[in-house]
């Protein structure tokens, strides 16, 4: 079942880069946080001491490993429709479909495997660092030692291998039937993204609602409405094709009288609003969440200092976790963004050889490359920022009494900026390297 | 039996010339070994108002001549100067600036943008030289084409040979001196392809414009006033008035006229 797997990642190593990236941070941040599991188990470790660490291991459980499965998933399915030629090129020439699959679901497993095992030394060092911050603040008795064990190894190498089993049998089931039933096949999966979208929005609002149950000083105060930003965001990105369309019927003329970047960049864009909700996702997520949990913890931090009291061990943990778990999110959410980005633009290339051959210049299709890139920040900005003050707000009434916070729009400013950075070079430097095909070549290549 | 000046109309005017290389010479790859002379000294003229059939060998530089000669690719040496004008571009922006107003392409694989309808993909060339785009000519040549029917429909709702069609309304929109078609009908059935072939025609009698189309099919240069053959990227023969019967004979023996070193 690998030897042709293993030939293909040996020959092209360079299409997996993505993935085993992917792979690479979800096994760290798996095994960073498990390792706390290890430490806790080992002998002699007091009550206290293990509940501490359990907590910490639990911080990134669920949500983690589902978007180390996310990540994966939204490398794999860039790799696998990039290759949908070599795909149809392996089964005119006698594969079976399930050839096929074993094959992809291979070369996964073994990205995964060699990102896994790349991934020990960092999380052994993160771990510890996690471990040390512990101790420095007696949370972790000073007599325990760290410990990196079978837990860690086992929880990284399983979700890891499985998230990139599962994503990889997914993404090749679905190439091999929209390649055996071309037409409507994203009828249903247009279903499916419009109940999971509705299911998210419902379940975020409750979360950011749930909020108001809660005393204004209880620690678990952030939670629900942390959970909240990050459902809400996941659902409006769901959404977005919707409002990608409103937003071209603004401005969509006035962007198409620029020139003809503007012009081919609004009709694209309408026309693959659909498609575009696999880049729009990471992009809200990454404004929704970063947006929420920054500015939820300003919040919390001034107005602990407004009660006069002075930060708690507790206070300070609870804000080490908050970073820890933006750092994380964010994160995953880059990498998606400009991943999916890439694929989406380099996939292109013989788009952009055909617009050239009817006369564009390269910098009418960087034009456009970049004109669509500002329309899909935009679009993230608003839902991003949507989804993260439906968290915000409820907290700061709570904890503060007034509707709005005070903190200063800087950092969200800085967050908007970091997305449009990372949307647009992303999106510009593929292009460019597209554009150094020559036309002709181009058009009669396979992207 | 060339023809010159037919329904022109009120365009500017045309130089007799549409086409001439002179000692263009294309070698492909650097070191000694490996590189491939694809094209090796050709000089031709082609009068404005021809349609001419470029025929010869797979692997003999049909398209690479295609390419010089259009603007597409630089050659290593030699001269391209289409409807009098030398192309000197070093630049791609400066060949796409080149190639706007003069030529046109319709290739094999018809290369339309799958996110256009058939009248946007038509009127792009305009949009893109940022020339005013006239739809009501678009719209004219579209019918001329057949397609009067399916301006709103996007390629991927048209059959080949409706979107070759469209390829070449696309071609004739900007009133270019010359039409390069590299294996038009290639991917066509025989019924397209003919239909095809006469628009080619049309474009060459009532258009005025200057056809040069590479093919390997005898039956696609039958179509054409004349043919030039190549063989091992250097011209091997001209032929005027092609039918089926004698293409088929020339190129059956195009290997035999070519002796080593001329
Ligand atoms: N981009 C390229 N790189 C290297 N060799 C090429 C390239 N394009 C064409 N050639 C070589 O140049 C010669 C002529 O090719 P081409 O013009 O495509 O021939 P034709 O169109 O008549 O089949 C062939 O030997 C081909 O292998
Ligand atoms: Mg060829």
């Amino acid at each position: 079942m690998f030897s042709l797997a293993f030939r293909s990642v040996r020959q092209r190593p360079g299409r997996f880069v993505g993935t085993l990236l992917a792979a690479f941070l979800g096994a760290t941040v798996t095994m960073t946080f498990n390792s706390m599991h290890d430490t806790a188990g080992a002998a002699g470790v007091d009550d206290r001491s293990a509940e501490s660490l359990t907590l910490a291991a639990g911080v990134v459980g669920g949500y983690g490993t589902l978007l180390v499965f996310f990540a994966i998933a939204s490398t794999l399915t860039v790799n696998v429709r990039q290759r949908e030629e070599e795909m149809g090129l392996l089964r005119r020439t006698g594969a079976t479909p399930a050839q096929i699959k074993r094959m992809i679901v291979g070369e996964s497993v073994l990205v995964a495997l060699a990102a896994t095992v790349l991934a020990i030394g960092p999380a052994m060092l993160g771990g510890r660092a996690l471990f040390d911050m512990f101790q420095d603040t007696d949370q972790v008795a000073a007599d325990v030692d760290f410990a990196f064990g079978p837990i860690a190894l086992s929880a990284g190498f399983g979700i890891t291998l499985i998230a990139a089993a599962g994503a990889a049998y997914l993404a090749v089931r679905r190439a091999t039937r929209t390649a055996a039933g071309a037409a409507g096949a994203g009828e249903p999966r247009g279903r499916l993204r419009n109940v999971g979208g509705g299911l998210a929005l419902v379940t975020g609002l409750g979360g950011a609602a749930t909020t108001f149950v809660f005393e204004s000083t209880d620690p678990a105060l952030m939670a629900p409405a942390a959970y909240g930003a990050i459902l809400l965001s996941i659902g409006l990105a769901a959404f977005s094709p919707a409002l990608l369309r409103m937003l071209l019927r603004r401005v969509g003329r006035p962007i198409g009288a620029l020139g003809a970047g503007g012009y081919l960049a609004v009709l694209n864009t309408r026309q693959r609003a659909a498609e575009l909700a696999g880049v729009l996702m990471p992009l809200v997520l990454f404004i929704g969440v970063a947006t929420a949990t920054v500015y939820m913890q300003a919040v919390e931090s001034d107005a602990i200092e407004a009660s006069g009291l002075a930060k708690s061990v507790d206070d300070k943990n609870l804000e080490t976790m908050n970073l820890i778990v933006v750092g994380v999110i964010v994160g995953f959410a880059c990498i998606m963004l400009i991943n999916s980005l890439y694929a989406a633009t380099s996939y292109r290339s013989r788009e952009f050889g055909g617009q050239r051959l009817a006369g564009a210049t390269p910098r009418q299709v960087l034009g456009m490359v970049v004109t669509e890139g500002l329309l899909l920040t935009v679009t993230g900005v608003v839902l991003g920022t949507a989804a993260g003050l439906a968290g915000l707000v409820p907290f700061n009434m709570v904890r503060t009494d007034t509707v709005w916070p005070e903190q200063s729009p800087l950092v969200w400013l800085g967050i908007v900026a970091t997305a449009a950075a990372a949307t647009m070079v992303t999106g510009w430097a593929t292009a460019r390297r597209a554009l150094r095909t020559p036309a002709v070549v181009a058009v009669t290549k396979a992207a | 039996m060339t023809m010159f000046g037919r329904g022109r109309g009120s365009e500017p005017a045309r130089n007799a010339e549409a086409l001439r290389l002179v000692g263009v010479t294309k070698v492909y790859g650097t070191d000694a070994e490996n590189s491939v002379t694809a094209l090796d000294n050709v000089s031709l003229s082609l009068p404005a108002g021809s349609f001419t059939a470029v025929m010869g060998p797979s692997g003999s530089g049909k398209s690479t001549l295609l390419q010089c000669a259009a603007g597409l690719d630089r050659p290593d040496s030699g001269a391209v100067v289409v409807d009098g004008e030398e192309m000197t571009g070093g630049t791609e922006a400066q060949l796409a600036k080149f190639r706007r107003r003069r030529v046109g392409f319709v290739f094999q694989q018809y290369n339309l943008l799958p996110t256009l309808t058939v009248a946007q993909n038509t009127t792009l060339p305009l949009k893109l030289a940022g020339r005013r785009v006239d739809r009501e000519k678009a719209r004219t040549i579209l019918a001329q084409v057949g397609l009067a029917d399916r301006l709103g429909h996007r390629p991927d709702e048209l059959s080949g040979g409706q979107r070759q069609r469209v390829a070449i309304a696309r071609a004739l929109v900007t009133e270019p001196s010359v039409i390069f078609a590299d294996e038009p009908t290639g991917a066509l059935d025989t019924r397209s392809a003919r239909d095809v072939l006469h628009l080619l025609q049309e474009a060459v009698r009532f258009h005025g414009r200057t056809v040069v189309m590479v093919t390997h099919d005898p039956v696609a240069a039958s179509y054409a006033d004349s043919v030039l053959f190549l063989a091992d990227g250097r011209l091997a023969g001209y032929m005027n008035a092609p039918t089926v019967d004698s293409v088929a004979e020339r190129l059956a023996h195009l290997g035999d006229d070519v002796p080593a070193g001329v």
